[in-house]
């Protein structure tokens, strides 16, 4: 022990050059080294307060400790490379300055790109969803690139590494090409705000509604009738899909759209000529004149625009009197605001003509006219507009039936004078001169699919 | 439970919804939660074969889809009560018929031990046609509400039966006809319900060219030439010798073929022979193919209308008619004589055309053959016309309507 302390004295005081030099230039490029941070970082700092980006702050805050590591490590490889080791030992002493500085590096980038991944994703809600898995890929790239660099560092053959892994990313991404599209179309929706969580946007496929989430893997839609479509990213970037943007002015009430479905009763009259058909018209109750001032429109809807009432029809077809079927015909529904209004009007039709013309023919054995009521079933639907775009769309997918109810129904039979749209769109939107259009708006002029969209042309053309 | 009819869905009610549209069926759902903890009891004469039992097949399976508890009950008899009631059965559509004492007494002795055998657990009981109607003396025990369907036209009904059975149908709350003028006065509530066809079944479902080409080949039927089809059974009040009439008149001018296809009803002792004179006029007319059709045979003759050219349905006397509709529902022109619920199907010069006589049937057959443009267009409007009126989910709703409507008076219900 003694033998090895006084050797080792000796060969210091022979050799103290071959020490000293090293560590002075180690100490030395420390110190450079802290000096150029300095310097650097204050450049990087007046630099970054006039571009003011707020992710210039990260970048000093993941680099300023690495960096002095870093020029230790300088320090130490310069240090080395002039000392008196042999040539296999610099060579080796290097490659793990080099490894270490690979492994502090990979460190600060895996650092660097999670933070400054998270300063962005705060400012786009709908990729937050997502966001592990950004990171887990920032790692994974990092990892395996830091990775391939150190074999090379330490001379391992990297090709077939990278093509190991060039074959499995290539499978991967055949595994998960759907995520991986799905993926893909929401950055390019979250990057280009084409649509927006609150907008209404409408498919394809004719289904609407709210946008109420953007995920990484599908946009989630609530539709007008409360339902919730998950359509996948991917397809709404490959498909078209028209966006109406932020909802219009709401209205004070929103608008509940009903349903009303009837069932036709008999009376049990029946009447076979002109007399008897008069005479049981003053008796027989209100839903019977509705029914039959109705009822050719509700079963031909599709055919006939202004068709006739079942009294002229039978006047004609049965009783083969033109003159009077044409009279009955003729009277316009649209002209009476009560059910009772209407009924006098048919009744004084009749009677002007029996005065002039008493003698009719009677109808045929089973071709007389029998008196039905309907008997009216109101019921809600599921669909609620707040707005007027709701309410065109809500209005292209109800039934016939609710049209019917809120436009001809609501007007005669529940006695609002007015159809129901027309009071709604003043009462609740405050916007007299539409409700007016609606209100004045004749019905009977149309099929009723015509009549779904001269009204929904009338309100498009209003919000345009 | 006894006699109880299990069903298997054969379609399923979303298959609807590219015929009827979306709205349609939804409604049917709002309809049918009206429904929920009440059990519908159907009650009828038999699970197979006849119109009644065909359309139940149909319906019963679809309301359960809908989640409303529907239930098919058959009752007992024996054949000679069967006997009985065909007997009801053509004396209420006005044929006259020889009823015996007797059989008013077999028919009540059945009823009484269907009255002691039969569970009645619904809270709302669906009576089908004259055969259980006397099940109703249960109602004065049991109580709840009860409905009587009647599937034939009961206008000009034989007095004596129409009186036997009235008895009974006037303690029911409510009655359900299927056209107007085939009720009678009654002092219970009657609604309106038309019957309907089903355009997913074998009768009406769409067809491929190669199918109906195999069809017309079995058949021996050229298919380039106009073809005039009729369906029905060989009965003298479907009138086929007069649509053979009709047919030579019109063949005169336009170079045309006949089909009449159908079967023969084994209850009716009469339709051999009617068959056999039809058969004889057909042979001095290579071109009137007269087809017995066996039964069970929906898909040909679904092929048949499809091959048509013009459906006639020239019948001197109708129930509802739902060839009619089958045939309208297949885009064909029609001519069909205006005569029960024919005219409810049929709005003349709209979707189809109407006629009376024999004469009246070649104008009209004429007119479709010679105007491809105006026949197409009366089959588009008829099509239409059966979409909006008389497809099996407009049936649905109207019988669930009608069970709603037991519980109210009003004239406006509100939910």
């Amino acid at each position: 022990m003694v033998d090895w302390l006084t050797n080792s004295w000796l060969w210091l005081t022979k050799n103290w050059l071959y020490i000293i030099v090293p560590l002075v230039i180690f100490l030395a490029t420390y110190v450079v080294g802290l000096w150029v941070r300095r310097i650097a970082y204050r450049t990087f700092n007046r630099w970054a307060a006039t571009g003011k980006w707020e992710g210039s702050q990260l970048i000093i805050q993941a680099t300023r400790t690495p960096f002095i590591y870093w020029f230790l490590i300088l320090g130490a490889f310069i240090a080395i490379q002039i000392s008196t080791l042999d040539s296999p030992g610099k060579i080796l002493a290097g490659k793990i300055l080099a490894s270490f500085f690979v492994f502090s590096l990979s460190w600060v980038a895996v650092s660097l790109g999670t933070k400054i991944l998270k300063l962005y994703i705060v400012r786009a809600p709908r990729l937050q969803p997502s966001e592990p898995l950004m990171v887990n890929i920032i790692r994974i790239a990092v990892a395996v690139i830091g990775a391939l660099v150190f074999l090379d560092i330490w001379g391992a053959p990297t090709t077939p590494i990278v093509l190991i892994f060039v074959a499995i990313v290539l499978v991967a991404a055949l595994a998960f090409r759907d995520v991986l599209a799905n993926f893909f179309s929401g950055v390019q929706l979250a990057q280009g705000e084409q649509i927006k969580v609150g907008d209404f946007i409408k498919l394809e496929s004719g289904e609407g509604g709210y946008v109420t989430d953007v995920t990484w893997r599908n946009t989630q839609i609530r539709t007008l009738d409360g339902n919730l479509i998950l359509v996948p990213n991917s397809r709404l970037v490959q498909s078209t899909v028209i966006n109406y943007g932020r909802p219009l002015k709401k209205a004070t009430r929103p608008f509940r759209f009903y349903t009303r479905l009837y069932l036709k009763e008999l009376t049990g009259l029946k009447a076979s000529n002109l007399v008897e058909l008069v005479n049981m018209l003053k008796e027989v109750p209100d839903s019977v004149i509705y029914y039959h001032a109705h009822s050719f429109l509700e079963e031909y809807h599709y055919l006939t625009p202004e068709p006739a009432n079942d009294f002229a029809l039978w006047v004609s077809d049965e009783l083969g009197d033109e003159v009077l079927g044409e009279k009955l015909a003729s009277i316009d529904t649209f002209d009476f605001p009560t059910i009772g209004a209407l009924r006098a009007r048919i009744e004084g039709v009749i009677k002007d003509y029996l005065s002039k013309k008493p003698d009719g023919r009677t109808a045929r054995e089973g071709r007389e006219f029998h008196f039905i009521k309907s008997v009216s079933f109101i019921m809600p639907t599921p669909y609620v507009a707040h707005d007027l775009r709701e309410f065109i769309e809500v209005l292209r997918q109800v039934s016939i039936d609710s049209l019917t109810f809120h436009i001809f129904d609501a007007r005669l039979r529940l006695k609002r004078g007015v159809n129901d749209f027309a009071i709604w769109i003043e009462e609740c939107l405050d916007d007299k001169d539409l409700a007016e259009k609606l209100a004045y708006l004749d019905p009977y002029n149309y099929t009723l699919e015509g009549l779904r969209s001269t009204i929904i042309q009338v309100i498009e053309k209003r919000i345009k | 439970m006894q006699n109880e009819i299990h069903l298997q869905s054969r379609t399923r009610l979303q298959d609807y919804e590219p015929i009827v549209g979306r709205s349609c069926l939804e409604e049917l759902r709002i309809l049918s939660e009206k429904f929920s903890g009440k059990v519908i009891q159907i009650i009828n004469s038999t699970s197979i074969g006849g119109g009644v039992a065909e359309i139940l097949e149909h319906m019963v399976p679809l309301l359960n889809q809908l989640g409303v508890d529907v239930r098919w009950n058959v009752i007992n008899g024996s054949d000679e009560f069967f006997e009985v009631t065909k007997k009801f059965h053509n004396a209420l559509h006005g044929k006259r018929e020889r009823i015996l004492t007797r059989d008013f007494d077999l028919f009540s002795e059945v009823t009484e031990r269907n009255l002691k055998e039969m569970s009645f657990y619904g809270d709302i009981l669906f009576v089908h046609d004259p055969q259980p109607v006397g099940l109703i003396a249960k109602k004065k025990e049991i109580g709840r509400k009860w409905l009587w369907r009647c599937h034939i036209d009961v206008s000009s009904p034989d007095k004596k039966v129409w009186s036997f059975l009235r008895r009974f149908i006037v303690d029911y709350d409510a009655a359900v006809f299927s056209a107007p003028n085939f009720a009678q006065q009654l002092p219970i509530r009657q609604f309106l319900v038309t019957p309907s066809i089903d355009p997913l079944s074998d009768k009406n479902k769409e067809l491929d060219s190669g199918t109906i080409d195999a069809v017309l080949a079995k058949y021996g039927l050229i298919s380039d030439k106009p073809m005039i089809t009729q369906v029905s059974r060989f009965d003298r009040l479907k009138d086929p010798l007069g649509v053979i009439e009709a047919f030579e008149m019109v063949k005169k001018n336009i170079d045309c073929q006949l089909v009449l296809a159908g079967g023969t009803a084994t209850d009716d002792p009469e339709s051999e022979e009617v068959l056999e004179e039809v058969r004889k006029r057909a042979e001095e007319n290579p071109d009137v193919h007269v087809l017995l059709v066996p039964p069970e045979s929906d898909v040909d003759i679904n092929a048949l209308q499809q091959a048509a050219t013009v459906i006639i349905q020239k019948s001197l006397k109708e129930g509802f008619g739902l060839t009619i509709s089958e045939a309208l529902w297949k885009a064909k022109p029609v001519v069909a004589s205006a005569v029960g619920g024919i005219p409810l199907q049929v709005k003349n010069k709209f979707t189809g055309l109407l006629c009376y006589t024999v004469e009246g049937a070649a104008y009209a057959l004429k007119q479709l053959l010679s105007n491809p443009e105006y026949a197409s267009q009366l089959g588009q409007n008829g099509k239409e016309h059966v979409k909006q009126n008389f497809l099996i989910t407009g049936h649905l709703k109207n019988y669930l309507l009608m069970f709603l409507a037991l519980d109210q008076m009003s004239e406006v219900v509100h939910f």
